[in-house]
């Protein structure tokens, strides 16, 4: 298995999606310096301002939001296989498939673990530069900060691993790419309006994202407009147990799928 | 040593392959021959594990594919749906592919210089020719030194130059030892190097066996003003084509030629005719021919 892993990173690392994964990440973490340079409290609609608590965690939240991205990448690199024909002579050298799907998952969920606490640390770094430019302290003291940038790091993670099982289930690049996005950025959102299911919404992966990152703000919004009370989120460790369930389920149909499907 | 048995595959309603059985032994170049469309690839893509059949089974030394120990260190095989990740580099694949088969560098510089992959080795394989892509299949292939070899159609797309270095190079691997079982719609590709030959038609075996056997039989074509008089004198089957001329099956030119002698029939024609095998081939196959 560790053979196959490290053929895995081999992979990853020979093709460029590395360096865009790695762009992607720094990108993400400076997205979130900017918008504190900015001040949430400038935003349209406004939004709570960095020295509060609540601002500072929509800041975070935001960085969490931004986990569908690792996901997208692996995704991609999943359904590439497919998509150049290489699946022919992977399936060759690792004949027993769930042996080389399984160390993908393992090699991409690293590499989104990677990924998660590069965006964060630029994250952290850049929100601490924002609020000494600003010359404000943020709203969370600085331990607060650096678990939540933790929890975010290992949404993204987990987040990689449900794209990689959702690339080796599909198979199609774009179908994959369009049903991670689709899902993660429109549905579940869309699925929050509608009142019966907005209780089932801690449970969706959103809500259990929500809960893990602890960035409550869009559930609250969505509550706001409908006049209803929020539903209340799962503690966070919860909602890291509803997460990585999501993506152990995906991880099982996509080992256990492909096993009897023909490689023509 | 390979054992095909029973082997059956339907596509929905596409019977693919039906109860094909043949051997391939070991240290022999088979040809694997059927028109486009015959069921060629799926027997292949069967062999390897790739495609689960719905019956029958395919043993490689006693043992499916799938549960051999080092599978690319047994058999290789060079198939025309295997690609490449198109940022990868010619290296970087071997490089990878060396990894998973647990096959050292020494293994990835040796394979790039026996199929020429060395000279384009740092370029990705985007911008590689037909040709090239081949011999980076092949090389793949040969990472495991493996003393099977299974090639699907391999020449498909090279021009006369890549198709002339390939069938060198097949009688090199071959004069090495190794089985190969090289797949292909035209006979005349793999004539050269192939001394067994297995036939199948509409996914059905048609005949398996040495080459020389797909020769029809021979018949030689005698003229002579005493044609008449020579057929009552030869023991052997003859079609009567002209006061003059005869087609005569079952003897040697050499032995019609000693009876006229003995006879003193003067002959003014001997030819031997024999089908070419292309012509058998398609007869067998069911083509007309050209
Ligand atoms: N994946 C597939 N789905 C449906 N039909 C297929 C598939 N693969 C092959 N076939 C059909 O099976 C038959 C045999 O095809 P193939 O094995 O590719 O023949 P060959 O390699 O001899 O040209 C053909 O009729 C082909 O159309
Ligand atoms: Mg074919």
């Amino acid at each position: 298995m560790t053979t196959l892993i490290s053929a895995e990173w081999i992979r990853l690392t020979s093709s460029r999606i590395w360096l865009w994964g790695g762009v992607a990440a720094l990108a993400s973490g400076a997205f979130i310096g900017l918008l504190a340079l900015a001040g949430p409290e400038n935003f349209d609609p406004p939004l709570p301002p960095l020295d509060t608590a609540e601002g500072t965690r929509v800041l975070l939240g935001l960085l969490g939001f931004l986990a569908c991205l690792p996901a997208l990448f692996g995704t991609a690199a999943v359904a590439s296989e497919y998509r150049h024909g290489t699946v022919t002579t992977t399936s060759l050298f690792a004949p027993r498939r769930w042996t080389w799907l399984t160390a993908k998952l393992l090699a991409y969920t690293g590499a989104g673990l990677v990924y998660g606490f590069l965006a964060a640390a630029v994250a952290a770094a850049a929100l601490f530069a924002a609020a000494a430019i600003d010359g404000v302290t943020l709203g969370l003291p600085v331990g607060v900060v650096l678990s939540l940038l933790a929890r975010v790091a290992l949404t993204m993670a987990v987040y990689t691993l449900l794209g990689v099982a959702i690339g080796a289930l599909l198979r199609n690049q774009v179908a994959a790419m369009a049903v991670v996005g689709g899902y993660l950025y429109a549905v579940e959102t869309a699925l929050t309006m509608i009142p019966g299911v907005k209780a089932l919404y801690p449970l969706l992966p959103g809500g259990a994202t929500a809960a893990l990152t602890g960035f409550t703000y869009l559930a609250d919004a969505v509550a706001g407009q409908t006049g209803e009370p929020a539903v209340p989120l799962l503690s966070a460790p919860a909602g890291g147990a509803v997460l990585v369930g999501y993506a152990l389920v995906a991880v099982a149909i996509a080992v256990l799928a492909p096993l009897r499907r023909d490689i023509t | 040593m390979i054992e095909v048995r029973g082997l059956t595959k339907t596509f929905g309603p596409v019977a693919a392959v039906t109860d094909l059985t043949f051997d391939v032994g070991p240290g022999t170049v088979t040809g694997f021959l059927g028109p486009n469309g015959a069921g060629k690839t799926t027997t292949m893509r069967m062999m390897l594990g790739l495609v689960a059949p719905g019956s029958g089974s395919v043993t490689i030394d006693g043992r499916p594919y799938r549960e051999l120990r080092d599978p690319t260190s047994v058999v290789g095989a060079v198939l025309d749906s295997s690609g490449f990740h198109p940022a990868h580099t010619a290296r970087d694949h071997l490089r990878l592919y060396a990894r998973m088969g647990r096959y050292g560098s020494d293994r990835v510089a040796r394979v790039a210089e026996v199929t020429g992959v060395s000279a384009f080795a740092h370029r990705r394989t985007r911008g590689l020719s037909t040709g090239m892509r081949q011999r980076l299949n092949l090389a793949t292939a040969l990472l495991g030194d493996p003393r099977v070899l299974l090639l699907d159609e391999p020449s498909n797309g090279l021009d006369p130059e890549g198709i002339a270095w390939l069938r060198r190079f097949l009688r090199d691997l071959a004069a090495q030892g190794r089985t190969i079982l090289v797949s292909s719609h035209v006979l005349g590709e793999i004539e050269q190097t192939a001394d067994q030959v297995v036939v199948i038609r509409e996914g059905r075996l048609v005949t398996a066996g040495p080459l020389s056997e797909l020769y029809g039989s021979a018949s030689v074509l005698v003229r002579s003003p005493q044609a008449d008089r020579l057929r009552t004198m030869l023991a052997a089957p003859t079609e009567i084509l002209s006061s003059e001329v005869l087609r005569v099956h079952d003897l040697s030119a050499a032995e019609i030629a000693s009876v006229a002698a003995a006879h003193g029939i003067p002959l003014q024609e001997l030819t031997s005719e024999r089908p070419t095998l292309e012509q058998a081939f398609l007869h067998l196959t069911g083509g007309t021919t050209p």
